[in-house]
């Protein structure tokens, strides 16, 4: 965290330049908003700040005009507006890059920066938008290729094309959801560079997330959202994390330490259970993804995975279980090596996999909790007798699992997407760590969970760890890693930047391989 | 002050999706009496008569019993493939197919009785089956969306029997139509009208219901049909799954052309599917998903089916009878929609 | 038994001259000769059914049909019911509509289109109702059939194509190669060439009854191909309004069409059930009713219409010489005769029976396309 290089002041006599009063909004069952008051001053880089569920987004969709407000006002420079679609917020100045980008994947990057904006030529040809592309992008200081198309990119880069568009359209107010989530330190620190030279001249930032430290660093004024009401806004100089946290989640919380095994735990083994031995994966469009990649993991140990989301990680979690081929290298399994991969080799294996995206790839949203309870061991006794699929047994698996999990169900039959995201990932969690007597991958297990619920989490993975597994976990929270890990490697455009000791590590320098830097690199990066 | 609004759930318990067709239905035929009171007919008298016709005698029954193989079958034949994720928008197609392949059996083929009848069976799911591999295969291998492949085979299909019936298998000096010469093998009927293709149908549909919720496989083929990366995530093999699910979809609706043959029109003829094909697809959504779903479902769809004719007898104009069965269908799907919401109350 | 105050509307010629009025009953065929007339029924407890093939307003075969339903409800006005359906496919839904009208207790059923197996499947169970099959061909002990003699006023109508068409090349516009379209393009070419005789036929079949687009698509194709006269048997108009804009002579079916094409039209065949109708009924209500065959002889039921305003007046007055010919007795349908790949089917002086005629199911040559 870097001191604010000045003391924010609310200037007074300004009229402000968006104020919203008693904002209210109700989704089936949520009150996703209500009784909210929020004020950006011009050249304030304002932060909203809660938990995963507290009402940040939905507030900026009701300012961003993607929802209409069930009760309250919005007052852009002191005139009160309605803004019945995004295109009116846009005219008024107001741009957000979403945490989802919003971008059209199969077209390049100057065809999504001019995509329904009013200031396209109309004969356009493809290297006359580009041109005009790079220019916006000279402008706004913003790195893109204005002719690769949005499935080729980084997020981190689509992150940029989403701001470009924004900034492109002479927004006054520039909303962004959880920017640094797809960040380098050193990407962010550039983009705060950037924010700071956008207010300077009496624009400003909204600026979403549930990072205290970024919180700190980068904004005036912080308002802080709990349970969809507003806790409170505070300057951020009078701040400290701890005041923050409490204001977020209503209580004191402390992330701990949490390497040290317990007596009676396992020791971590000598020799790997799992080995990557010069591994290259392409990815769904036949890119190489991972680029010769060696990697052991041993019994009783965790493995961090660190880097910036879509250096490889996705393709990394899913050779490490068979669900994507390996193109070249050997994948051994307790010294035996894997000539052909099938998950379902993998898992009778013993090695477990928590998908990054559980909707998405681990689970069958439509069918029953049931169902998706006994996804891993549904093809043996109990369940499945002679081909025969025996419901009953299933339930009961089921409701053993979910008991682990501590996770109340009203019924097993109903279908797994009406639980909530927390639920959805205990239940994940806990069938995983039933079937990974070896290797448990996890990626970004505690992602979209609020804190209690990512606290549960870790601990579930350090107890399997003291069980003997060995535990990949891969993460874009530098601290969770930290706090978990024996060991972290670093991923970085699909190549292994460094692995370090945890005893050892030093936390630029984990940045630094972050942003492409091989370990030991870090005296000349400074040079 | 209390404040009431609409609250919609991702699913809905079988009750309420119950409540909210009978809902529906009933609103349907109340718009409709009001129309029909409009236009001078007596709603009340004809809701008797539909009623009484259709239900009230074994003739108005055996009628049912005999519209609703069919339609068990299309239906069901689009249910299965939907258990993994495909459209069969192709079973009237592989209705023709099996009845065309069937009719060659129950023509040409040196059976007799029986015989002929086991024949005329395998050909016709058989005819089915071949019907939709190549959707099946292209889907599997290419991701070609089987929506058009199966639609567009539809066409071949009728062109083909409409083809043999009016010219290669004609019989010389028909009526007013052209068909072929009447099939010697008929399924005996055990039941008035009603044939034995009535229990296989029902059988059917309980046989998949079973094979889908009480086997390995099954709880494959619903989990790949409800995510397909889950197949992967769980290294199963999906595109196997795949093609035996649409072949099976196939077969049956081919079987279904081949009860028709055999058990009621008797001869090859253009437009012998009645548009069963298409109907099925109807039966589908209505059972939601459910393979003994499409039983009722399909009972449901031939008493409305069959309402029609009886409205028709009593007056009423092909037009006017096609609006309330539309009426009907059409509040159906909404109802089934709405009964995702709820009436919440806030407190303010 | 045709309804000569109608046909007089329409600017037909008398008929009254013609000595069709001779006939008691339509050219009756035969009757089972087992069968036992169905009992009596009080017309205030009798109910009547129709199924017809199209809509009442075709203004082509199901429209003459409804003249007839009109007819008997003007005839016994205290009938309980009359049912009518229209629109009854050719599929297993038929089968339903007839038993539909037997649950409504109907003593006489009219199928004016002839569904076959799906219309007997019923006959077969419901022994006390009546049954009457328009182009029907089974004889039951309650199911009877009636059809028209169609083939004297065509041959009449190809006696006048003969004069007409320039070229010898006629079009025909064909359902499906049933028994009717082979007895009509026959009977129609065999007119023509007692004329022409090197006149030739040329069929298109649409696989239907009522497809205005393809009987419209049909009539330009014979048009292209050299065709300037057409004929058809289809129940609506259109194939007359490519005749009309491409200017060449059409001949029709069922009822008077001519404003479509006026000056192409050239005449129609057309059809008369009103008393015919009101006759089987009146039986089945009296408990006379036995199942017979009936084809409808020329000038009763069935005749050519007045002869279209542009048709040069002696070439009708040589066409209607043919059939006043014919109604002397003399028939056309003599051998002989070789079909279309030139074998002789018909031995020299050979004559065809009526029921020859109606099962008609091969082209005689010259006739093209069934």
């Amino acid at each position: 965290m870097t001191e604010p290089s000045h003391r924010y002041v609310v200037p007074t006599g300004a009229a402000p330049l968006v104020q919203l009063k008693g904002i209210a909004k109700y989704f089936p069952g949520v009150i996703a908003n209500q009784d909210v008051d929020l004020e950006v001053m011009p050249g304030e880089i304002h932060a909203l700040l809660g938990e995963n569920g507290a009402g940040k987004s939905t507030l900026m969709n009701i300012l961003t005009g993607i929802y209409q407000p069930d009760a309250g006002e919005i007052i852009i420079d002191g005139y009160a507006c309605q803004f019945a679609s995004p295109v009116q917020a846009i005219a008024a100045g107001i741009g957000m890059v979403h945490q989802h980008f919003k971008l059209v994947n199969a077209f390049t990057v100057a065809e999504n920066i001019h995509l329904g904006w009013s200031e396209t030529p109309r004969r356009a040809s493809a290297p006359a938008l580009e041109e005009r592309t790079a220019a916006l992008a000279q402008k706004f200081n913003l790195q893109v290729k204005p002719s690769a198309r949005i499935t080729e990119l980084s997020t981190g880069e689509q992150q940029r094309v989403e701001i470009l568009r924004v900034l492109a359209r002479k927004a006054r107010v520039l909303i962004l959801d959880e920017p640094t989530a797809v960040l380098t330190p050193a990407e962010a620190r550039e983009l705060f560079k950037a924010l700071r030279d956008f207010v300077s001249t009496g624009n400003a930032v909204i600026f979403i997330s549930h990072k205290l430290d970024e919180v700190l660093e980068i904004s005036d004024r912080i308002t802080i959202l709990r349970g969809g009401r507003k806790a409170g806004t505070e300057l951020a100089a009078d701040c400290t994390p701890a005041k923050l946290a409490r204001l977020m989640v209503g209580r004191d919380i402390v992330l701990a330490d949490m390497r040290a095994r317990p007596p009676g735990a396992a020791a971590v083994s000598s020799s790997p259970v799992l080995r990557l031995r010069d591994v290259s994966v392409l990815n769904d469009n036949g890119h190489t993804a991972l680029h010769g990649i060696s990697l052991d993991v041993r019994a009783g140990e965790i493995l961090g995975i660190a880097g910036v989301a879509g250096n490889g990680q996705r393709e990394l979690s899913q050779v490490l279980t068979g669900t994507r081929p390996a193109a070249t290298g050997v994948i051994e399994i307790d010294g035996h090596a894997i000539a052909h991969a099938n998950a379902a080799d993998f898992v009778r294996r013993g090695i477990g996999h928590i998908p990054e995206d559980r909707l998405h790839s681990g689970l069958a949203p439509g069918l029953s909790i049931t169902a998706n309870a006994v996804m891993r061991e549904y093809a043996k006794p109990p369940v499945t007798i002679a081909g025969i699929f025996r419901p009953r047994a299933a339930k009961a698996l089921a409701r053993q699992i979910a008991s682990v999990a501590d996770v109340a169900i009203p019924d097993f039959a109903m279908p797994i997407r009406n639980l909530s995201g927390g639920n959805q990932q205990r239940l994940v969690a806990r069938r995983e760590m039933r079937i990974a007597s070896k290797i448990l991958v996890a990626a970004y297990p505690s992602r979209g969970l609020d804190v209690g619920a990512i606290n549960t989490m870790l601990r579930y993975i350090v107890d399997l760890r003291n069980a003997g597994a060995g535990i990949v976990l891969i993460s874009e929270e530098l601290e969770e890693l930290l706090n978990l890990s024996d060991r972290i490697a670093v991923l970085y455009e699909g190549r292994i930047m460094g692995v370090l000791d945890n005893d050892r590590v030093d936390i630029d320098e984990i940045g630094l391989m972050m942003g492409g830097r091989l370990r030991g690199e870090k005296g000349a990066a400074h040079g | 002050m209390a404040d009431f609004r609409l609250q919609r759930l991702p699913s809905t318990t079988p009750a309420a999706a119950l409540g909210a067709r009978i809902l529906a239905i009933a609103l349907a035929l109340v718009i409709a009496g009001v129309i029909l009171a409009f236009v001078g007919k007596n709603p009340l008298a004809l809701g008797l008569q539909v009623v009484t016709s259709s239900l009230g005698s074994s003739f108005g029954l055996e009628d049912l019993g005999l519209l609703v193989i069919p339609l068990i079958l299309t239906g069901l034949s689009v249910t299965v493939a939907q258990q993994i994720g495909a459209w069969n928008i192709g079973a009237e197609g592989q209705f023709y197919a099996g009845a065309f392949a069937a009719s060659a059996v129950g023509l040409f083929a040196p059976l007799s009785g029986g015989w002929s009848l086991v024949g005329m069976g395998v050909a016709g799911a058989f005819g089915g089956l071949v019907w939709i591999l190549i959707p099946a295969l292209a889907r599997a291998y290419a991701n070609v969306n089987e929506l058009i492949t199966t639609l567009l085979l539809n066409f071949v299909a009728i062109l083909l029997v409409y083809y043999v019936s009016t010219d290669a298998w004609r019989e010389r000096g028909g009526v007013a139509n052209s068909a072929t010469p009447r099939i010697k093998a008929e399924i005996p009927e055990f039941w008035g009208l009603v044939h034995w293709g009535l229990p296989i149908a029902v059988l059917l549909a309980l046989a998949m219901a079973g094979l889908l919720a009480f086997t390995r496989w099954g709880y494959e083929v619903r989990l790949i049909g409800s995510n397909p990366a889950a197949g992967k995530y769980l290294g199963i093999a999906a595109r196997r799954h795949l093609i035996t699910v649409m072949l099976i979809s196939g077969a049956i609706a081919g079987l279904a052309g081949m009860l028709e043959i055999a058990g009621t029109v008797h001869r090859l003829q253009g437009g012998i599917s009645n548009n069963y094909g298409y109907l099925g697809i109807m039966v589908a959504v209505l059972a939601r998903g459910s393979s003994i779903g499409v039983i009722f479902a399909a009972a449901l769809m031939a008493f409305i089916l069959n309402s029609g004719i009886i409205l028709q007898t009593q007056g009423l104009t092909t037009s006017t009878v096609l609006a309330i069965t539309g009426l009907i269908l059409f509040l159906t799907a909404i109802g089934d929609e709405l009964s995702h919401y709820r009436v919440v109350r806030d407190k303010s | 038994m045709i309804d000569l105050r109608s046909l007089s509307r329409r600017g037909f010629l008398n008929m009254a001259a013609a000595g069709s009025a001779s006939l008691a009953l339509p050219g009756l065929v035969r009757s089972a000769s087992a069968a036992t007339a169905l009992p009596a029924v009080n017309e205030k407890n009798a109910v009547i059914g129709f199924g017809h093939v199209g809509p009442v307003t075709d203004e082509g075969w199901t429209w003459s049909h409804h003249q007839g339903v009109l007819a008997v409800k003007e005839k016994f006005p205290n009938l309980k019911k009359v049912l009518e359906v229209e629109n009854v496919p050719y599929s297993a839904d038929a089968t339903r509509t007839y038993r539909q009208f037997v649950s409504e207790g109907a003593n006489m059923i009219f199928d004016t289109s002839s569904t076959g197996d799906f219309l007997h499947e019923v006959v077969r169970r419901a022994k006390d109702t009546a049954f009457m099959e328009c182009n029907g061909h089974v004889l039951m002990d309650n199911l009877g059939w009636y059809y028209l003699a169609h083939w004297y006023p065509t041959y009449v109508l190809g006696v006048a194509a003969g004069h007409l068409s320039k070229s010898g090349k006629l079009g025909y516009v064909a359902s499906f190669p049933v028994a009717s379209v082979y007895t009509s393009t026959n009977a129609f070419l065999m007119g023509a060439r007692t004329v022409n005789p090197s006149a030739t036929c040329q069929t298109i079949t649409i696989n239907s009854w009522f497809d205005p687009q393809a009987a419209a698509q049909a009539g330009t194709a014979l048009i292209d191909n050299g065709c300037d006269f057409l004929f058809g048997i289809m129940d609506e108009a259109a194939y007359l309004q490519v005749a009309e804009k491409r200017g060449v002579w059409a001949a029709m079916w069922n009822t008077d069409i001519r404003r479509y094409g006026p000056s192409s039209y050239v005449s129609s065949i057309i059809i008369d059930f009103k008393e015919y109708y009101v006759e089987q009924v009146r039986k089945r209500l009296a408990g006379e009713w036995t199942p017979t065959e009936s084809l409808f002889a020329m000038g009763a039921g069935v005749d050519r219409d007045a002869w279209g305003e542009k048709v040069p007046a002696d070439v009708g007055k040589a066409a209607d010489a043919v059939r006043t010919k014919i109604l002397g007795g003399w028939s056309p349908f003599v051998g002989e005769l070789k079909d279309s790949k030139g074998a002789v089917r018909l031995a020299k002086g050979q004559k065809m029976s009526e029921m020859d005629l109606y099962n008609w199911d091969w082209s005689v040559e010259g006739v093209t396309g069934l």
